[in-house]
């Protein structure tokens, strides 16, 4: 129960990573290697949240909107000139989460912060005890899912996403300012970024470099789920189970590196496998 | 201030004066002052100029004031072959005394030994670096882990204990010393688990903690986040066993709120130990360095001490001269914050440890103290 219990735990906290830059990816074809240094800062909105005594859930608004003022301004001054040189763009982005970390390092020194928990505590499931805070996870991981089928599907902009996903040319020849669509769905990644920033806080140690490591794994779950939601939300399950279950019945320092391994694997053989499912 | 006291100051202003005349003897400083010990470095830092402030206030080592080389060795390898290379052959240093990581201290070591000076090493490790010119003056496995595992099995009545650390030399080293120790102490380790350094996902690791029974929890991981993150994931899984922290500082316990309540720490100095030493120390970092003050600490302490060893065996010897320093070095003694420290086992020094526990505040509270706690058998051939 309890291996189930942190497999799908596992795959939540994996696809809340990812979701802000699956969404960049999908619409934009680039890759936001600033994607780490937008979660660290979102991890520092619960710091400051916390050291102005405020409440903690106050941080995910303030995380979600910084996330993306930032991630706007980014998209105009920064992405926006190189959408027709995407290895430009991975270096650019780079370059700028660099800054971005070295600028917290600045400001809030490179010693680890803490932030007040969200909540405490654990809960009995079926007999067994599991941190609250885990569970509380995967709702967020759901409702994140939910919010963007429901965004892509149900409202204009993500009808105007999807044709710029579909062929760009067209949708601009039927008249959808596609500059606009950019730049929302840039600032919607970042801002999610940020909010996954704020919900890792708990379980983490907050410091100028804690977005990295996290920016591999979503890399990685990215390069395999192609465009799609719902195969993001199958490559975590499937990856975060396979990286618990060699957790706990091989070794966790193999189970450190069993999702960029299979990653690689997958790609290497069927690159659009997930795509399609 | 009496009329002595004036006259006592006079005089060593005096002395001071004549002093600055003379050539300094020179302290080389490689400390990590980038990289992983930059959190912790700049109190090493500063109770080194606490001490050299301090000796040439007084007069200086045989009439010559001592002068501090710091230099950043990246808290590594490559950057302290760097740091040990400019300072022992550019500057010229007479000494060099220092906290640093093991990679950093291995690297240095054959710099040392081809520069031929004495090296006082002033971080806990996990033991047995012997070389003629190194002398540590800090804790290794054999003194910092009984304290934890007596109380554990003595007070607490834990028979299974379980093992968690961060996959790097200092955290193996730890764990298995603890390992050896807690079953020649009678009890059983069920279950022994690491990450690697910078692996921040405990999930598997703390469901076989609860799934193995375990009634203690022991860790020893890399300071900073891989500790953090694995005691705010302990506690919001609902562990509430009593856990012994083998990385944790005082510091970071404070900075670490609620989650780190409850929290034994094994260490050869606390902030509250309860000697004038002790108190006159904080008094004079905290007059020096003010509102910059860094919590001195279980690595700075020792850093501030070895330089007073260093001095006493320079009296001792009569001169800078490697030989005689070497020759002195573990006959010397000097009273400091940590009470008596002399390094005369083996080139490695007999030390009185605290377990602490910390409070709900932060604060960490002393719950015994094991007098001169021998460091085994470190280096017999030496």
């Amino acid at each position: 129960m309890t291996l189930l219990l942190d497999i799908i735990s596992t795959a939540a906290i994996l696809f809340i990573v990812a979701a802000g830059l699956l969404a960049i990816f999908g619409v934009l074809k680039i890759i936001n290697f600033a994607h780490g240094a937008w979660l660290t800062v979102g991890a520092y909105c619960a710091v400051v949240t916390t050291e102005l005594g405020l409440n903690p859930w106050f941080a995910l608004p303030l995380a979600f909107i910084l996330g993306a003022l930032l991630g706007g301004l980014t998209e105009r001054f920064i992405v926006r000139p190189l959408y027709r040189r995407p290895l430009d763009a991975i270096l650019a982005t780079w370059g700028l989460g660099i800054v971005i970390g070295q600028l917290i390092t600045l400001w809030f020194g490179r010693d680890v912060h803490f932030t007040t928990a969200l909540m405490q505590g654990t809960v009995d499931v079926l007999g067994t005890s599991y941190s609250f805070y885990r569970l509380f996870a995967v709702l967020a991981a759901l409702a994140i899912g939910l919010g963007f089928a429901f965004l892509l599907d149900g409202t204009r902009l993500g009808l105007s996403a999807q044709a710029v996903i579909m062929n760009e040319a067209l949708a601009r020849a039927l008249g959808i300012d596609t500059e606009k669509v950019r730049l929302a769905t840039f600032m919607a990644g970042a801002g999610l970024a940020a909010l996954a920033g704020v919900l890792l806080a708990p379980m983490t140690s907050v410091d100028p470099n804690m977005g990295v490591p996290w920016l591999t794994g979503a890399f990685m779950l990215v390069m395999v789920a192609g465009t799609s939601f719902g195969a993001l939300a199958v490559a975590c399950l499937l990856f975060g189970a396979a990286q618990v279950v060699v957790s706990t019945f091989l070794s966790p320092i193999l189970g450190g590196i069993t999702v960029a391994v299979l990653c690689a694997i997958t790609l290497r053989i069927r690159p659009k496998w997930f795509a399609r499912a | 201030m009496n009329s002595k006291a004036i006259l006592l100051t006079i005089t060593s202003i005096m002395l001071a004066t004549t002093a600055h005349a003379a050539d300094p003897i020179k302290i080389g400083v490689p400390v990590g002052l980038s990289g992983a010990n930059s959190v912790v470095a700049p109190s090493v830092v500063q109770a080194a100029e606490l001490a050299v402030e301090e000796i040439n206030a007084k007069g200086g080592v045989l009439g010559r004031p001592l002068a501090l080389e710091i230099a950043d060795d990246a808290s590594g390898a490559a950057g302290a072959q760097k740091a040990f290379d400019s300072l022992i052959f550019q500057k010229e240093v007479n000494a060099v005394i220092s906290m640093e990581t093991s990679a950093a201290r291995n690297a240095g070591l054959p710099i040392v030994s081809k520069g031929n000076v004495p090296y006082i090493y002033t971080s806990f490790y996990e033991g047995r670096s012997c070389n003629k010119n190194l002398f540590v003056n800090a804790w290794v496995p054999e003194q910092q882990v009984p304290p934890v595992v007596d109380n554990f099995i003595g007070k607490q009545g834990a028979k299974k204990f379980f093992l968690i650390g961060s996959d790097y030399s200092f955290g193996r080293g730890m764990l298995s010393f603890a390992k050896s120790y807690i079953e020649k102490a009678g009890a059983t380790v069920v279950g022994e688990e690491y990450l690697p350094m910078d692996g921040s996902d405990w999930t598997a690791i703390i469901s076989k903690v609860k799934s193995a029974g375990a009634d203690a929890i022991i860790t020893s991981t890399a300071g900073g986040a891989p500790n953090v993150t694995l005691t705010k994931q302990l506690r919001s899984a609902g562990v509430n066993l009593p856990y012994g922290n083998l990385a944790v500082d005082e510091g970071t316990a404070k900075s670490m709120g609620g989650d780190a309540n409850g929290i034994f720490i094994s260490a050869s100095y606390v902030t509250g130990i309860d000697s004038p030493e002790n108190k006159a120390f904080l008094a004079a970092m905290t007059k020096k360095f003010g509102a910059e003050l860094r919590t001195p600490n279980d690595l700075s302490v020792p850093q501030y001490e070895a330089i007073y060893l260093y001095k006493a065996a320079v009296e001792k010897a009569g001169s800078v001269d490697t030989a005689a320093v070497l020759k002195a070095l573990p006959t010397v003694s000097y009273t400091g914050p940590r009470g008596v420290i002399s390094m005369s086992k083996q080139h490695h020094a007999p030390l009185t440890m605290y377990l602490g526990q910390v409070q709900k505040d932060g604060s960490v509270s002393v719950v015994q103290s094991y007098k001169d706690v021998d460091p085994g058998n470190q280096c017999p051939n030496l």
